[in-house]
């Protein structure tokens, strides 16, 4: 008996979490067959649905998603590895931090974005330039929450450790690795999205290709159906990227709440 | 010996001054290797004297009112609808039901991918920016309301249920109060991401007065030191509402015991 409540109950909030979401899409498709507005306007869901079948269809949204993706992954990547060796540097050595902490901080005052002109003029519109972007948007976040899982390790660990006569790898493996990883982590998620929305947003300033790019020449055309697929699959693409480094900041943090 | 000390611990003091330093003087020895080098290293005179142009013309003074101006509107406009929504969600479990997974799903969608939709939609003049800058300010508003008044201790609530509140006395003698900190918390991300996406907005639809237009200007007629002119006041300004506003947090929250 009680299953089946707790399967109802289950049933009915669930249900609930769509609600709103189809209210939305009914809402969104009557505005368009009543045809308040001009079809330049607001294309109805069908429509944007066919598009994004022609797109795919097509190989064009492939290749700009290749694309986006290429530039956000290889951006990303270094952004990520710089940011932690600087911040491992800057976190374990007293010198190195204090040679750069003033720097850093009054870097990390200017949003990504205002640099786009000043990179523009330094690398031109080519790849080099979205890459040192998103690479800049990921580097201060890691480096802020990398140095900041090192500084938070407490003192007693590395005594215990000490007391314990652990090895250099087993100090890493069992006591820093545990220690800093899940601070990291949620660095990396939140640079990540930064990431990403910036990568968008270069691409719609300057790019020949990319999900931007598309929703930009979706814009110039004023093929409002391109821009909602746009819309769609950044959105989507935002929270796939979340959804995933979340599940692994559950999986390696388990043994916290146990 | 005691002189040597002494310089070294002004040089331990000092240290942070030595990165920029040496960048200032590679710059400015880059900026003297030819004309060629002269388009990214523009030489450091140059750039102050850019300083003096724009101050003089009055153009950085015009250009920054109008994206603080942008930017308060925005968080102003979103501040308030974030906390009526945040709010509401908090204090009805079925708007919570029928409002948050809303919520949750269009927030996934980066802000700044909104604006060719929104300049489709509303056109590029100051209204699309405002709108762009009110979302951003709206979300972390309100998540951080909703999780402000969720987290109210539970002998608050049933104490307001003995002196037979309503929702709304709730809503204003007790869940409010209690979910200050959390929303002043907000309120310093919404600033963040309302300043970032107005410049962003401005770097977009490029119309009308603000830095993000006078950096694009500057850009296209290839005027380095006037960019980077632009980027140091958006890094400064950014600071300096930061600072105030963290300011105001800390009057506002003078009467929670300190942890």
């Amino acid at each position: 008996m009680k299953k089946i409540r707790d399967l109802a109950n289950s049933l009915h909030t669930n249900a609930l979490f769509f609600v709103s979401p189809i209210l939305l899409l009914l809402a969104w498709a009557w505005v368009c067959s009543a045809g308040i507005f001009p079809e330049q306007i607001l294309v109805s869901p069908a429509g944007v649905y066919q598009t994004a079948h022609e797109l795919w269809g097509s190989g064009e949204l492939q290749s700009h998603l290749h694309d986006s993706l290429y530039r956000l992954v290889l951006g990303f990547a270094i952004g990520v590895l710089l940011g932690m060796v600087f911040g491992v540097l800057m976190g374990l050595f007293k010198p190195i931090d204090a040679f750069f902490a003033p720097s850093f901080n009054a870097l990390r005052q200017v949003p990504t974005i205002a640099f786009i002109p000043m990179l523009v003029m330094i690398f031109g519109v080519e790849e080099t330039f979205k890459i040192v972007v998103v690479a800049k948007a990921a580097f201060f976040p890691i480096t802020m929450a990398t140095y900041d899982a090192v500084k938070g390790i407490p003192r007693s660990y590395f005594e215990v450790s000490k007391v314990y006569q652990l090895s250099h790898f087993s100090l890493v493996r069992h006591v820093i690795l545990p220690a800093t990883v899940p601070p990291i982590l949620t660095g990396l998620r939140l640079a990540l999205g930064r990431s990403w929305m910036v990568l968008v947003a270069a691409e719609l300033i300057a790019a020949d290709s990319g999900i931007g790019q598309m929703m930009e020449m979706g814009r110039q055309m004023f093929r409002i159906d391109i821009v909602l697929v746009g819309v769609l699959v950044t959105g989507l693409i935002g929270f796939l990227l979340d959804r995933s480094l979340r599940s692994v900041e559950t999986h390696l943090g388990r043994w916290q709440q146990s | 010996m005691n002189i040597i000390n002494q310089f070294l611990l002004n040089v331990k003091h000092f240290s942070g001054l030595l990165l920029p330093i040496t960048v200032a003087v590679v710059w400015e020895f880059m900026s003297r290797q030819g004309d060629a080098y002269t388009y990214i290293f523009v030489p450091l005179s140059q750039i102050y004297s850019g300083f003096v142009e724009l101050i003089q013309s009055g153009e950085l003074l015009i250009n920054l009112v109008a994206t603080l101006q942008t930017t308060v509107i925005g968080l102003v406009i979103g501040g308030f609808a974030g906390l009526f929504v945040g709010g509401l969600m908090a204090v009805s479990p079925l708007a919570n039901k029928l409002i948050g997974p809303l919520y949750h799903t269009l927030r996934q969608v980066p802000l700044l991918g909104l604006i060719p939709l929104i300049a489709l939609w509303f056109g590029n003049d100051l209204f699309s920016k405002i709108l762009i800058v009110s979302l951003a300010a709206f979300y972390p508003i309100v998540l951080n309301t909703f999780e402000g008044m969720r987290g109210v201790e539970h002998k608050y609530v049933e104490v307001a249920s003995v002196l037979k509140f309503n929702r709304l006395q709730l809503l204003i003698h007790v869940l409010l109060p209690a979910a200050t900190p959390s929303i002043m918390t907000g309120l310093m991300h919404a600033l963040a991401f309302a300043w970032v996406s107005t410049v962003g907005s401005e770097l977009l639809f490029s119309t009308g007065p603000g830095v993000g237009g006078l950096m694009l200007m500057a850009q296209e007629s290839s005027r380095m030191d006037i960019v980077i002119v632009a980027v140091v006041s958006i890094g400064l300004t950014g600071l300096l509402m930061n600072a105030s506003l963290s300011h105001l947090r800390q009057y506002l929250l003078r009467w929670r015991s300190v942890r």
